[in-house]
């Protein structure tokens, strides 16, 4: 976590100022030596009054009576940073003697830069501590100038002329910014003048208003790394701790704190100083970006970067750029946090961790490279003997590789992804959910096809004897006739075991096809439960807490929708929906009447009423008809008659679903979306019934009287159904959604264009996937004909759904729908399947002469005997032994019941003792805020007696500001204030 | 495979897969792209990581983008300078940040940003109110504008400082579940 957040904080500074300032600053250094000595002796004198002169933070820092306390501070940084910061320090660095070397250099460099031309000299003995200085002191130095503004010039020119251009683009830029946030001081929050410190408050709000400088110390932390930068050559140079700069800062800021009249003042020499070198970073690459792309495409720009660069990366040990930028980071705690943090985790992790930083590319990827040169050093130096663990990192690296083409692959494969845009783009992502369910549907089909076609299906198929039946072609309705005698269905499999030639590998049919199956619902349940899982805790994360969600509709705009007309009619159907949730608003008080209220009631009552009779009713139809059929098909040889039940049973499925979706005429809910789960409740209870009773249908009558394959017949009557189902939805979707467009664009012009009911069309996909489930056992091809009814089914609707339909109306709750519909999946339907199926193998006796499990007299007989024989070899015991102790056994069930048991119910109350906790911490959040207001306005009244007070101060300011002040400027300063709030956001929870 | 080579290094194809959610291929295609957005500015080759930039209006006009409300803003908030004017860098981070991988946390975070329509780090009426008139094209009269933008506030402001920060933008977008997949640009 930490480790998060770090970064956060880390790349922002350090990362701009790396790629583009320590460029600048490498220029600087390689033309130091000579260009420095020369600039050294007029130049500075010049920059110290002029600075001094324009910008006004100097004035105030001088005037301030802070800045002795500053300087008795111990903490060179603290003193440094207010040197840095106001330009009046600079009396005080050279009075020191320990500073000037350091210090003073970043102040001057700023102003003349030749000082920092002898830091850098300095630093040479230094290696890492000297990059830092330098960069420290050009970025001050563009800083100072800009700042100073155009007097300073004669000093900005000196810089010019050892740095050559880039120094002169810093500059530029740092004026702007400069400008910027004071000005965004005054807009934003208190809107006042004096602040040098405003601009600190501008950054960040929360730090005046808080009492205990909780902002402060995100402020602080900020600071810190913006500031290290500055420090770190300074401090690095002189043996100072990192560490130590948070401490300064923190304790200048509670200095400043104290101190509540200079408080501004102060509070602008670190943290106006701090806010400045953000300004700056950011803005100096920008000014590269820019400058360098546009002004100069070519030429010094990249002359600058390449070498800086290159040079970084053939210096090795030394490090050129990543390397400063390391050391920057390294030497702000928190960068070392963050290091530290990602260096120790595993390669995938890490990269999470680095994708996941709302930071620039650039930041990113140099936090990248920090990361892996600090892991491969420190694996270099703990593990060089080791070599076993070189050996482990090369190879979890080819892994990483393999991983990245597998999954490069795999996305290859993946079908259908332009067309799924163009639908997310047409119609948006609520109707997008439903084709991913098919989709999803799809590839659990195709899983289960590959796993029974391996397993079952070849080994038959290598054995398989002549066929006799004819083939005439209405097999492809009934599925009887010609394909009994297929791999198709139960009865053709054999209960041999298979062996060919003398090799002596045998398979066994019997335990292939029980373990096939088996294995397939096993996996079918697990990554049910666990999509299932993942789907809850992503969408109903806080499932208690529900408002109107007028915020919702505004904030979750579908950004998938990029169809001009789409995006007009979304746009459109917004605002009616916003209206209608304000005037619902508006009403809200409006109490029903009591005569209104039994009216509504009645409604529901007698809706649900109506739907459960007609359910009943039908099911009741199906059962007669169900039971009715065996002497119905004696009598009537037409091979065509076995089509009656699947046909009646798809007529139910087809137009009852409809006739409840009338109700809505009658029936008023309050919230659109419970009307589309009273819905689906009433659908998946009618679907589920009538597959209810086909099951008893062919568990208790099929199975019991028929003499012939009755598995095989089963399998049959399972895939009429499906084969019907799936030809009446063609056809509603060809014919019925075509004349419904018709009619309504033509005939009744009021109905207007129909919208896709997204609820009946996914649950069709579950009825059919349940049937599949269930028909697996009886007809191993079965998840092979739905994956080409599915297949198909894809196509058939998108092209209606692209002719027949228009976008839905109202914001829909497609993710919380799509959870919903997996878990419908899950429970009435795959939990039900598997009762079918658990009754099936222990209660029922296969029948006699045909199939894998012909003579036994239950299909879990086959395992038992296959239990028995491996008791007799003693090299399987360990396999009877599992069987005994824990899957036969009933004591360990007892058990591990128990245990589930006790977990969940200390999860359930750890999850109580969280929502609690949330309660209380929502409650601090209220209450802060609260406080916080109180003390901006407290905060505010002062500010407008200073203001009284001091005026001038305000006006050189203005000046100042005056000439820099362009928009995106500040915008762009907002912008990383924002990131850097919001790193210590990150902080903060962890913290 | 020849062409990869040619623009990307290995190192840099891999830097740029360890900083986005992307595979190889789809950051070459998002390269491609970037490339046939102004085919003439892009070079072929950014071995040498060329400092090219494109400007908005051949950003905004991209069929992803052209008809979202927001693009200028989305523009914005991914590009260096604020000004919409993207490196390839800015234009592979917007579409990882606005890719099906992206961590919650991250989409809110420049969810955020894009709806901070002044950039002071909160939304406030003013940014709601410009969000709304975007959303709805202007179909509002200004009295139900206002009335949305103080339902929102009322609704979302955990701290009752009158405008939505960075935590009660993220915790309200915890209660909309859509918010994942609808922020969420395909490329």
């Amino acid at each position: 976590m930490s480790a998060y957040r770090n970064s956060a904080y880390e790349e922002d500074p350090d990362y701009p100022d790396y790629s583009e300032s320590l460029n600048h600053t490498q220029g600087y250094l390689k033309t130091s030596g000579p260009l420095n000595n020369s600039d050294d002796p007029s130049t500075r004198s010049n920059p110290y009054p002029a600075e001094s002169r324009t910008s006004p933070d100097y004035l105030e820092s001088l005037a301030e009576p802070d800045y002795p306390g500053s300087r008795s501070n111990p903490d060179y940084p603290g003193t440094r940073s207010h040197p840095y910061s106001s330009g009046t320090d600079y009396p005080k660095p050279l009075a020191e003697p320990e500073y000037i070397g350091s210090q003073r250099n970043p102040y001057q460099p700023g102003s003349s830069g030749e000082p920092d031309y002898s830091q850098f000299q300095q630093n040479p003995d230094f290696p890492g501590s000297k990059d830092r200085g330098n960069y420290t002191g050009s970025r001050i130095n563009p800083d100072y100038l800009d700042s100073l503004g155009e007097p300073d010039y004669p000093g900005a020119q000196e810089n010019l002329n050892s740095s050559g251009p880039t120094s002169n683009h810093p500059g530029y830029r740092r004026n702007p910014e400069q400008a910027s946030p004071r000005v965004k001081a005054y807009i934003d929050s208190l809107g006042e003048p004096d602040y040098p410190g405003a601009e600190s408050q501008s950054n960040h709000p929360h730090f005046f208003g808080e009492p205990d400088y909780p902002g402060a110390e995100d402020y602080r932390n900020s600071t810190d790394f913006w500031g290290e930068p500055d420090y770190p050559g300074a401090e690095n140079g002189r043996d100072y701790g990192s560490s130590e700069d948070p401490e300064m800062a923190r304790q200048m800021l509670s200095r400043t704190s104290s101190i509540q009249p200079s408080f501004h003042h102060e509070g602008v020499s670190p943290l106006g100083i701090l806010g400045r070198e953000d300004v700056d970073y950011p803005e100096s690459i920008e000014m590269k970006s820019v400058g360098m792309a546009n002004p100069y495409p070519g030429a010094p720009g990249n002359g600058y970067v390449n070498p800086a660069y290159v040079g970084d990366d053939g210096l090795g040990p030394a490090y050129g750029d990543p390397p400063l930028s390391g050391h920057d980071w390294l030497s702000s705690p928190q960068g070392q946090k963050l290091i530290e943090s990602l260096i120790p985790m595993t390669s995938r992790d890490r990269i999470k961790a680095i994708r996941n930083q709302p930071r620039t590319m650039e930041e990113k990827r140099n936090l990248r490279k920090m990361v892996d040169r600090e892991k491969s050093k420190q694996s270099r130096r703990i593990l060089e003997l080791n070599c076993c663990a070189q050996c482990l990192n090369s190879i979890s690296l080819a892994y990483r590789r393999f991983k990245n083409n597998l999954s490069e692959l795999l996305d290859s494969i993946s079908l259908w992804q332009k067309t799924l845009k163009v639908i997310g783009g047409k119609f948006g992502t609520s109707v997008l959910s439903y084709f991913n369910f098919l989709r999803w549907l799809l590839k659990f089909n195709i899983f289960s096809f590959i796993v029974t076609f391996s397993f079952i299906i070849i080994p038959q198929l290598t054995v398989t004897q002549e066929n006799h039946l004819q083939f005439t072609g209405l097999e492809f309705l009934t599925g009887a006739g010609y394909f009994t005698n297929t791999v198709m269905y139960y009865g053709f499999y054999t209960n041999s075991t298979i062996r060919h030639g003398n090799s002596g590998a045998s398979y066994n049919m019997q335990l292939a096809y029980i373990f096939t199956i088996g294995g397939c619902l096993v996996v079918c349940f697990f990554s049910l439960l666990f999509s299932m899982a993942r789907y809850f805790r992503n969408n109903f994360i806080n499932p208690h807490i529900y408002s109107r969600g007028i915020a919702k509709l505004i904030f979750c705009w579908d950004f998938t929708v990029t169809h001009e007309s789409a995006v007009k009619l979304k746009q459109k159907n917004l605002s009616t929906e916003v209206r209608e949730n304000l005037s619902e608003i508006r009403q809200e008080n409006v109490k029903l009447t009591f005569n209104q209220r039994f009216i509504r009631f009645s409604a529901h009552v007698a809706a649900w009423v109506v739907s459960s009779g007609v359910a009943i009713a039908c099911c009741a139809a199906v059962y007669y008809l169900a039971e009715n059929n065996l002497q119905f098909l004696a009598n009537h040889s037409n091979p065509g008659a076995v089509l009656l039940l699947p046909f009646v049973v798809s007529c139910i499925n087809l137009v009852v679903p409809r006739f409840y979706s009338m109700f809505r005429l009658v029936e008023r809910y309050e919230m659109p979306r419970h009307e589309v789960y009273t819905l689906l409740i009433r659908n998946i209870f009618l679907k589920i019934s009538i597959i209810g009773i086909l099951c008893y249908y062919w568990l208790n009558i099929v199975a019991l009287n028929s003499e012939e394959c009755w598995e095989t017949l089963i399998g049959q009557e399972i895939y009429r159904l499906l084969l019907m189902d799936f030809l009446f939805s063609l056809a509603d979707s060809l014919l019925g959604e075509f004349l419904r467009r018709i009619i309504g664009m033509r005939l009744i012009k009021s109905l207007g264009l129909q919208e896709f009911d997204i609820a009946r069309n996914v649950l069709e996909l579950i009825y059919a996937q349940t049937l599949v489930w269930i028909g697996t056992f009886f007809c191993p091809l079965l998840p092979f004909i739905q994956m080409i009814t599915l297949f198909i089914m894809f196509y058939v609707k998108n092209i209606s759904l692209m002719m027949n339909f228009q976008p839905p109306s109202k914001a829909w709750r497609a993710s919380q729908m799509m959870t919903f519909f997996i878990f419908l999946l899950f429970f009435p339907s795959f939990t039900g399947v598997l009762c079918t199926l658990a009754i099936t193998i222990w209660r029922l006796k296969p029948s006699a002469d045909c199939g894998p499990f012909r003579g036994l007299h239950f299909f879990i007989e086959s395992i038992y005997s296959w239990i028995d024989t491996l008791n007799k070899r003693p090299s399987y015991l360990w396999v009877v032994w599992i069987y005994q102790n824990l899957i036969g056994s009933v004591h360990f069930f007892f058990i591990l019941t128990l245990i589930v048991l006790i977990i969940t119910y200390l999860y359930w109350q750890i999850t109580e003792g969280r929502k609690i906790m949330i309660r209380l911490l929502h409650e601090q959040i209220i209450n802060e805020g609260k406080d916080k207001m109180f003390l901006i306005d407290k905060l505010i009244k002062l500010q407008g007696m200073e203001k009284k007070a001091n005026p001038t101060l305000f006006t050189l300011e203005r000046r100042d500001l005056e000439p820099w002040g362009p928009l995106h400027v500040r915008q762009h300063d907002a912008a990383r204030d924002l990131r850097f709030r919001r790193s210590f956001q990150e902080d903060n929870p962890k913290a | 495979m020849g062409n990869k080579q040619a623009v990307f290094t290995h190192e840099q194809l891999e830097a740029y897969q360890d900083c986005t959610f992307f595979t190889r291929k789809e950051i070459m295609r998002l390269f491609y792209r970037y490339q046939d957005l102004a085919p003439q500015l892009v070079p072929l080759d950014y071995t040498s990581c060329p400092d090219v930039k494109v400007p908005y209006e051949l950003i905004g006009s991209m069929p992803e983008l052209k008809d979202n409300p927001f693009r200028q803003r989305i523009a914005q908030v991914f590009s260096e300078d604020g000004d919409g004017h993207m490196t390839l860098d800015n234009f592979l981070d917007m579409f990882s940040v606005m890719s099906e991988m992206a961590p919650r946390d991250l989409k809110a975070y420049y969810a955020f940003k894009i709806y901070d329509f002044n950039n002071d780090d909160y939304i406030c009426a003013w940014d709601l109110e410009q969000t709304v008139t975007k959303l709805t094209r202007g179909e509002l009269s200004a009295e139900e504008v206002s009335l949305i933008c103080e339902k929102v506030l009322d609704e979302a402001d955990g701290d009752h400082d009158g405008r939505l920060s960075l935590e009660d933008f993220q915790n309200m977008i915890l209660r909309a579940p859509d918010f994942l997949s609808t922020f969420h640009i395909r490329i």
